[in-house]
């Protein structure tokens, strides 16, 4: 559940305001239980939702060892416009993410945003997904094989990469059906995608490099998902050194106490346990202040769940992330390293320290 | 030495305070008039293209239509932004529209935020608080804060956005906050926009954000042959350039002649300094006999000269930035040209161009003492010692008949240089060819005074005349200098003003004559761009609609080429057989093939893009590249870019829409009145204009006028620097020959007599200044009719020279001549005679 839902909801406050109060009489499709996914059609689009992601974040050995990325694209649709008898009404918007952390070196971010249909676009049939030449696309290979494709550009940095499966999808809570609060309605639907395979070059300052490393694809859309009691939230998705794959968040309150927990863990085999908020413990060990704005952000965490303590240590302390697209809204997002009883690479995203995200 | 310098400076002023103070002030005059027309120009340039930007943004280019009338198509925006090399794209629709039913239509831009954000932050709207509950993408309008005090409106107001037959009920729902002040602007989501004025499927245009070290270059070649007919892809830096070509002919026409009153400043200088070397030659020969060498001479001249000049050229630059000021405030940022309409912009002096005019006021008067110092070099002493100043060098072995026949050959060939340059085409778009022959005319002129003195006035010499009268034709020739100085400003000067009266004389006449060829109704009644209302069309097809004859037109604009601005394509309501007698022909109209479609260029378009009737002309048409067959050139003085006539019927076969913006009425005899009020009725309904040819006849030839005001402010200029020159060089004269004068009144010549010879005298020069002056005048003023206006304008007129503004002008000027020689002869006829004679050895 990636905090995006808190996050994008917050973005488009200013511009997209009121369109939680329903005028218009939007009706956004609701998450259900008894969906089962069907691939790659469910890698598509879903635009009756209110919001969807895709999120691609991973570690790098080459060019430089522990090197973060991530690119990220979200759609949302205001309920604005709906009727509006025009191929450019703002009925769906897409807003994309990008940041590649360089250890001792800093972090560099990118964004970009447009509507659909001008400049942006997205298949609802297949992963393929774009804000002009920003994408996330998936190809198939023939013979059963797949790959995403994964391309950015900016003035300070660009990446493109191909990423290859080397596991099997892993469809979150109950397949694919991941609830995210006490209420069985504060659900969404949550694919991801650990182990895959990096290849590609990066762009640093215009110097192109080879690179490669492992990352995690996440896709998850819904139309409700937070309680009005939560201020932001603490997810963790870990690529595990033996192959195993972890996924946990909790959402917290404002006295930072969890208002729902959750964590699944697939092991190199494959079989996949899930934990339930009563199993799920988060506790912060260190925290990190930004200079910019005094959030304290907990960048080690640990982590409780069943028989498993872990802790986390990022890469670098300021991977915190501002976006102005259309408010300013700040959190940390970034590559950490994990020990404890299992050891991994992945990100750790953190949001509602720097005030809490009004929804 | 430098105290010597300084002292002779000091005595030169002191003693001829007038004569300096003049020069001083010619100068500052040339220096003030080219900065004022510089500061003024780069003050409406710079204001006009940051409204642009602040509208357009700055972008890297832009893709538009290359057809008014036409549009981007949607997938091309999109396949643009899918490139690598594009950071963004902002695609546009602008449209113009109505509020409400008001008369003007103000311009409606449909954006996308998401990427004006990044292009055009300027336009981005801000919801007003006391809307609730909006947002950007929903029903609603920003308009600029003049816009909402222009309108009397605020956020929260209903208003209807009317386009031709399209009503958009709509509310205000915030403003522009970074809009100009000048702006009159709505912003509109894109899509709100597209939905209810179209075009559907498209935009108006992209404007392009290249990614990071991407050539704009190379990048549009990339593109280039990929687009589809109608649609151009530019650089955003044409577009500057178009704004400068929009008024850069009229702007080099308006320094060339400040250029002129400099010429008249550095003239009067050379006059100034002339008399005072001739004045001095005794002080100096004396300098010289105890050790002030040549150089040194020549030197003290220039210095002189250079006294003159600076203070000369600072005061015309305060002058001129004061002028600068008073002329935006009163006439506006164009100088009356009509290139750039809008408030008075703001003067911003930089230093470097200040610095540029004040070395070309410094250059000037340095000029005007060249002459006078190389004179001063080469006197010889022991004779200025004697007999005072020697007016022309000691000429040498050559014989005076070779020497007449070298001069006349030379003459002959300035003539035909003159003749020659008038038939070179244009510059850089310039007609600098053109000012070339103007140049020599005035060269020629001035060397034509000499020979025509002495030949008028050996002629006169051998009459029997009064002694007084005798002796003034005496002095003449023989001492022609001082005569040919006296004259050649009047010659330069009246030859100007004569030029520039005929020029304009000729124009207003031409376009006079054109306003009867293109106003033939009676009445006319127009939208300002926006599509007449179908309910005004449709009763006027009615038989109870009280005229006899509607035409209906629409005018597009057609982007030919990027740097140039956009030539207009007016749909009219004629077919190719009444071509001919609808429009002012130039020249002949062919007939064209019945099965080839026919337009009618203008003749400013005839030149800039050198087309010729029967040619045919690619039109960027409708999304598509159309070739006709030219029909004709017709005069145009309105569309100084170029304008193509196209036939309605013609237009819609080809798939355009006729959506008229334009009537030409023509009510039933008898029923004048009941046709205004017939139209009264869908005037106040639309906001539409209603006049009768009558007022946009007057209306047209004010702004005529008006575009010429300052040609006359500097008319009048050159003709106050030529009899100033005459004054001051008569009574320089008249100072040399004190001795002369002395001796006369010692002989019994009275006051009288003397005050007549030398008026006399003033006004036998002035009266060959003038008629050479006149000669030369009407030279000029062909080329500049024939000529200048063809190049830099592009249209053509016929040659009127108003002779009854021109020879009232000349018994005027004749007039001050003898006045002003009467006060050089009142300061002759003070000296005492006792003391000059004394003097005198």
């Amino acid at each position: 559940m990636r905090r995006r839902s808190f996050l994008l909801s917050a973005l488009l406050l200013g511009a997209l305001r009121g369109a939680a109060a329903g005028d218009g009489g939007v009706r956004y499709a609701s998450v259900e239980r008894r969906t089962r996914l069907a691939f790659p059609r469910d890698h598509g689009a879903h635009p009756a939702f209110r919001t969807e992601w895709w999120y691609v974040t991973g570690a790098l050995d080459l060019p430089r060892p522990d090197m973060g990325f991530q690119l990220t694209f979200f759609r949302t649709r205001p309920g604005r416009a709906e009727d509006l008898d025009s191929p450019i009404a703002a009925r769906q918007i897409l807003f994309a993410h990008a940041a590649i952390t360089r250890p001792g070196a800093g972090l560099l971010h990118a964004e970009r945003a447009a509507r659909a249909n001008l400049g942006a676009g997205f298949s609802t049939a297949d992963c393929d997904v774009h804000i002009g030449a920003w994408q996330i696309r998936r190809h198939d290979e023939g013979q059963g094989g797949e790959s995403i494709r994964i391309s950015m550009q900016d003035a300070s940095f660009a990446f493109d990469l191909v990423l290859k499966p080397a596991q099997p999808l892993m469809l979150q809570g109950d397949q694919g059906y991941s609830r995210k609060g006490p209420r069985p309605e504060l659900a969404s639907h949550y694919v991801s995608w650990p182990q895959l395979q990096v290849e590609g070059a990066v762009a640093l300052d215009g110097k192109r490099e080879k690179a490669a490393g492992r990352a995690w694809f996440d896709h998850e859309w819904s139309s409700e998902v937070l309680g009005p009691d939560s201020v932001g939230w603490d997810w963790v998705g870990i690529n595990l050194d033996d192959g195993g794959a972890l996924m946990a968040f909790r959402i917290r309150d404002a006295r930072g106490a969890s208002v729902y927990a959750h964590a699944a863990l697939r092991d190199r085999g494959g079989r996949t346990r899930q934990f339930d908020a009563g199993e799920v413990q988060f506790t912060p060990i260190r925290t990190w202040t930004s200079p910019r704005n005094g959030a304290h952000y907990p960048v080690e965490l640990e982590i409780r769940f069943g028989p498993h303590t872990v802790q986390t240590s990022p890469v670098l302390d300021d991977q915190e992330l501002s976006t102005h697209r259309p408010a300013l809204i700040n959190y940390w997002e970034g590559l950490v390293k994990v020990s404890g009883t299992l050891s991994g690479r992945g990100y750790l995203e953190l949001t509602g320290y720097a005030g809490a995200l009004k929804l | 030495m430098i105290r010597l310098a300084w002292w002779l400076v000091r005595a030169q002023f002191t003693t001829r305070r007038m004569a300096t103070a003049l020069s001083m002030l010619a100068i500052a005059l040339g220096v003030a008039l080219g900065y004022a027309i510089h500061l003024i120009n780069a003050a409406a340039l710079a204001d006009f293209s940051q409204a642009m930007k602040s509208v357009q943004g700055e972008p890297d280019a832009v893709i538009a239509p290359r057809d008014s009338a036409g549009q981007v198509p949607l997938a091309l925006i999109n396949e643009i932004a899918r490139d690598a090399d594009v950071a963004i794209i902002a695609p546009v629709i602008e449209t113009r529209v109505r509020i409400d039913n008001a008369t003007m239509a103000v311009k409606l831009i449909g954006l996308d935020v998401f990427s004006a954000a990044a292009v055009t932050p300027k336009l981005l709207p801000r919801q007003s608080d006391r809307v609730a509950g909006g947002s950007v993408f929903e029903d609603g309008v920003y308009a600029s804060p003049t816009l909402l005090a222009r309108f009397k409106l605020a956020p929260g107001d209903a208003v209807t956005l009317v386009r031709g037959d399209t009503h958009w009920r709509t509310r205000i729902a915030g403003d522009l906050p970074a809009a100009r002040p000048d702006d009159l602007l709505l912003v509109a989501d894109i899509a709100w926009v597209q939905a209810r004025f179209g075009p559907a499927g498209g935009v108006s245009e992209g404007r392009v954000r290249l990614a990071s070290g991407v050539r704009v270059g190379n990048w549009l070649g990339a593109w280039a042959g990929r687009l589809p007919a109608g649609l151009a892809l530019r650089a955003a830096e044409d577009d500057s350039a178009r704004v400068s070509n929009v008024s850069r002919a009229y702007r080099v026409n308006l320094n060339v002649l400040a250029l002129v009153a400099l010429l008249t400043g550095a003239f009067l200088v050379f006059a100034t300094q002339l008399t005072a070397v001739a004045q001095r030659s005794t002080q100096f020969a004396l300098l010289g006999v105890l050790g002030l060498s040549p150089r040194l001479r020549l030197w003290q001249v220039l210095l002189e000269g250079l006294a003159i000049g600076v203070p000369g050229a600072g005061l015309g630059l305060v002058l001129g930035y004061v002028m600068s000021l008073a002329f935006t405030q009163v006439i506006g940022g164009d100088l009356g040209g009509g290139y750039f309409s809008g408030s008075a912009p703001a003067i911003l002096p930089r230093p470097a161009p200040a610095l540029g005019f004040f070395a070309l006021g410094c250059a000037a008067s340095l000029t005007g003492a060249l002459y006078p110092a190389w004179l001063n070099r080469i006197q010889p002493l022991a004779q200025a010692l004697k007999t005072g100043f020697a007016q022309s060098p000691p000429s040498g072995g050559a014989a005076p008949r070779r020497r007449r026949w070298l001069k006349g050959a030379a003459m002959a060939l300035v003539a035909l240089a003159a003749i020659g340059l008038t038939r070179l085409p244009a510059l850089f778009d310039l007609p600098l060819a053109g000012y070339a022959a103007i140049a020599l005319v005035l060269v020629l002129g001035i060397g034509a005074a000499p020979p025509v003195t002495q030949i008028v006035f050996g002629a006169l010499a051998r009459l029997r005349l009064p002694a007084p009268l005798r002796i003034a034709v005496q002095n003449i020739v023989q001492a022609p200098l001082m005569a040919q100085v006296a004259a050649s400003g009047l010659i330069v000067s009246f030859a100007l003003t004569v030029s520039m009266v005929t020029m304009v004389s000729s124009f207003r006449t031409a376009v006079d004559q054109w306003l009867d060829v293109v106003l033939p109704a009676p009445m006319y009644v127009r939208s300002k761009g926006v599509p007449l209302p179908r309910e005004l069309l449709g009763a006027l097809a009615q038989p109870a609609a009280p005229f006899e004859k509607v035409e209906r037109s629409a005018a597009v604009s057609l982007s030919l080429d990027p740097q140039r601005p956009a030539v207009a394509l007016l749909v009219r309501e004629l077919d190719r057989a009444e071509a001919a007698a609808r429009l002012p022909f130039t020249g002949a109209v062919l007939a064209a093939p019945a099965d080839r479609l026919v337009v009618w260029i203008s003749e400013p378009m005839q030149q800039l893009y050198r087309l010729a009737p029967g040619q045919s002309l690619r039109l960027p048409l409708l999304g598509r590249e159309v070739e006709a067959f030219i029909g004709g050139t017709w005069r145009d003085y309105a569309r100084q870019f170029g304008a193509v006539v196209i036939g309605a019927a013609d237009y819609v076969a080809l798939g355009g829409r006729f959506e008229p913006t334009d009537l030409a009425l023509w009510p039933r005899p008898g029923e004048e009145a009941a046709a205004r009020t017939w139209l009264a009725k869908f005037t106040a309904d639309y906001g539409l204009e209603m006049a009768e040819s009558g007022e946009i006849r007057k209306l047209s030839l004010s702004i005529f006028d008006k575009s010429f005001a300052v040609t006359y402010a500097l008319e009048a200029a050159a003709m106050l620097i030529g009899l100033f020159g005459l004054a001051v060089t008569l009574a320089a004269g008249v100072w040399l020959r004190a001795r002369e004068l002395a001796t006369l009144s010692a002989l019994g010549f009275d006051r009288a007599m003397l005050t007549r010879a030398v008026m006399f005298e003033g006004a036998m020069i002035a009266g060959i200044g003038l008629v050479i002056g006149l000669a030369c005048g009407v030279a000029v003023g062909a080329i500049l009719t024939h000529v200048v206006n063809p190049q830099a304008f592009h249209w053509r007129m016929k040659l009127e020279i108003p002779w009854l503004q021109v020879l009232p002008g000349a018994a005027l000027s004749l007039l001050a001549g003898i006045f002003a020689s009467r006060f050089a002869a009142r300061q002759a006829t003070r000296l005492p005679v006792a003391q000059v004679l004394a003097n005198a050895q």
